[in-house]
């Protein structure tokens, strides 16, 4: 990894031992240095109230509906079974793991408690933790099929498809994303909408204007990498297999294409970890994905340094995820 | 077989250039013709028209009676009785040896899997490198490659093969085992157009060379008669030079 090795004397044990630890003395003074800032202004660290934004139990109050006896308790797998007998009506509730409050025999009234029962929901930035997965996951697929269609029509010998593909990639190009994504949402969205429902019908909502204007932007400089891809791959092999009998898109198909794969996926990954980072930019259109969870969560929680940090780290996952898979696939693909 | 009348071809890029001047050549069936002159007279462009990777601006190429310079015509049909090697190999490095006979028959020959793999084994077998047909090009050396490459073209059936400089990319030890292939083929009845700077290879096999200076042909004779005598003065200057 090292670019210009060799060149010098080689260095002993001890230089490296020295560096190495240095390096790990930056690192944890680093933390220090945050944590005993954190202490003059009086911040106090609750890492223990975190979970609960991922994943929190609460107790639900089963009550009843109508007036009677409740003249069966039963358990079958795990499941409370209550049954309540009015004049002329039954009523039977279940609790997942419930907890009986009263017994056969027992008369209720109308909103009486019969029993409760705990039950466990995602929290906050589990919920934007997906919704974020789902959106880059969707824009991703997207903007794949995009940047590539235009990057044929980027190097197509047709001035229709060739100026659009330009046109295209330079517009988006020339603009901040957030200004496109308020483009999509307020103009396109607004025209959109007004159209659709003065039809009678469902409004489009927001995410999708989002999933689309990732799309697009990444899809433009997909555009480019497919193209250099293309380019890249050595003249003659066009020549090769057009010499044989293959018209362009058998020869694209099978020749050029797979071979340009290969060099455009270190490029890709990086325009995928992008997409990822840039869709945090979405919250502003009220989608609620890890970033905007992260700060509603915030705001009603006080915790600001915790959750800030495992929004980063979540985020950090992702990527790192989605690079490892790439550098297999890259691996996979000689 | 081929029939080239008034040939022109221009680039515009870089600059102007005026590639070939006013060509004409007849190829008759199971000819061997050697293709022979100083470097940038034009004999690359000469037979890349031939198959149409270059596009003349005027004159008229007719293959196996087929205008292959007429709107009408479908190249990629004309392409398929065309081969050609060329110097750099271009073997289709993704593929193994026996995926790079097979692609251009099953896509555009529509054989099967099985026939086409059928044929292109007999062929390896032919060029002597049937034990290698599971390798990747570049596991292979220039002369191996080079022979993949002229029993891809063959694998189509085709009717003229064109070589432009085959061996010109090879270590010396590698060019023998190239030309053997290439006289067998030519034993064989195939029609051939050759670029080559192998004068051995134009005096043993050629039935008539054909020697190019600045776009213009020449020169055109038997090889007896061009390597002993040749009429005009240009060509005995590039004799004497590569002799
Ligand atoms: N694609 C191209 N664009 C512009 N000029 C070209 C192109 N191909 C060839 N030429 C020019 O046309 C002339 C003839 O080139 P060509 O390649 O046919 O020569 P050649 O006889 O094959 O030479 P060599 O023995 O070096 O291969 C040269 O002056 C060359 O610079
Ligand atoms: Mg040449």
């Amino acid at each position: 990894m090292v670019v210009f090795s060799g060149l010098d004397r080689p260095r002993g044990g001890a230089y490296h031992a020295f560096w190495g630890c240095l390096f790990f003395v930056m690192l944890f003074g680093g933390c220090w240095v945050m944590y005993q800032a954190s202490k003059s202004v009086d911040y106090t660290w609750r890492w223990y109230r975190v979970p609960q934004y991922f994943y929190y139990t609460e107790t639900v109050d089963v009550r009843s509906e109508i007036e009677g006896e409740v003249t069966d308790v039963a358990t079958r797998d795990n499941t409370l079974l209550m049954t309540v007998q009015g004049s002329g009506e039954t009523a039977t509730y279940t609790l997942p793991d419930g907890k009986s409050l009263l017994d056969e025999g027992d008369f209720v009234s109308m909103g009486d408690v019969l029993g409760t029962y705990e039950k466990g929901s995602p929290g906050v930035l589990m919920t934007g933790l997906w919704i974020t997965l789902k959106v880059s996951a969707m824009a991703i697929v997207l903007g794949i099929v995009i940047g590539l269609l235009t990057g044929l029509a980027r190097i197509s010998e047709n001035p229709a498809l060739r100026w659009s593909a330009i046109t295209y990639i330079e517009l988006i190009r020339g603009s901040p994303l957030l200004v496109q994504i308020f483009l999509w949402y307020f103009v396109m969205g607004t025209l959109i909408n007004t159209i659709l429902s003065s039809h009678g019908f469902p409004q489009v909502p927001s995410m999708w204007f989002g999933i689309l204007s990732l799309a697009l932007f990444s899809g433009a400089y997909i555009a480019e990498i497919v193209r250099a891809g293309i380019q890249s791959v050595h003249l003659g092999q066009m020549e090769a297999a057009r010499s044989l009998g293959m018209d362009y898109a058998q020869a694209m198909r099978k020749v050029i294409l797979p071979q340009a794969f290969r060099r455009i996926l270190p490029p890709l990954a990086g325009q995928f970890i992008s997409l990822i980072k840039d869709s945090s930019l979405l919250g502003v259109i009220a989608v609620r994905e890890l970033t905007k969870a992260t700060r509603e969560t915030v705001s009603t929680s006080l915790q600001p340094f915790e959750l800030w940090i495992v929004c980063a780290i979540l985020y950090l996952v992702l990527t790192f995820t989605l690079s490892m898979f790439v550098q297999y696939l890259e691996r996979k693909a000689i | 077989m081929i029939h080239v009348k008034e040939l022109n071809k221009y680039f515009y890029v870089p600059h102007e250039i005026h590639a070939l001047k006013d060509i004409n050549a007849h190829i008759c069936e199971g000819e061997v013709v050697v293709v022979i002159g100083p470097s940038g007279s034009g004999k690359s462009t000469f037979l890349r028209c031939l198959n149409r990777l270059e596009y003349p601006q005027t004159g008229s190429i007719v293959v196996d009676d087929v205008d292959i310079l007429a709107n009408a015509c479908n190249i990629n049909k004309v392409r398929a009785e065309v081969g050609m090697v060329f110097q750099s190999f271009n073997l289709f490095p993704h593929k193994t040896v026996l995926e790079n006979l097979t692609m251009a028959q099953v896509t555009v020959r529509k054989r099967s899997r099985k026939e086409a793999e059928d044929k292109a084994m007999k062929l390896l077998e032919k060029v002597g490198i049937a034990e290698k047909y599971n390798a990747k090009p570049e596991q292979l050396s220039g002369g191996q490659q080079q022979r993949v490459a002229i029993a891809r073209s063959l694998c189509m059936d085709p009717k003229v093969m064109l070589f432009d400089e085959p061996t010109s990319a090879l270590d010396p030890e590698m060019v023998g085992e190239v030309l053997d292939v290439m006289k067998a083929l030519a034993k064989s009845g195939m029609t051939m157009v050759v670029v080559t700077h192998e004068m051995g290879f134009a005096r043993e096999v050629a039935d008539r060379v054909i020697f190019m200076d600045d776009g213009q042909i020449i020169e055109e004779g038997t090889p007896e008669h061009f390597f002993s005598s040749p009429e005009n003065e240009r060509a005995r200057v590039f004799l004497s030079q590569i002799l």
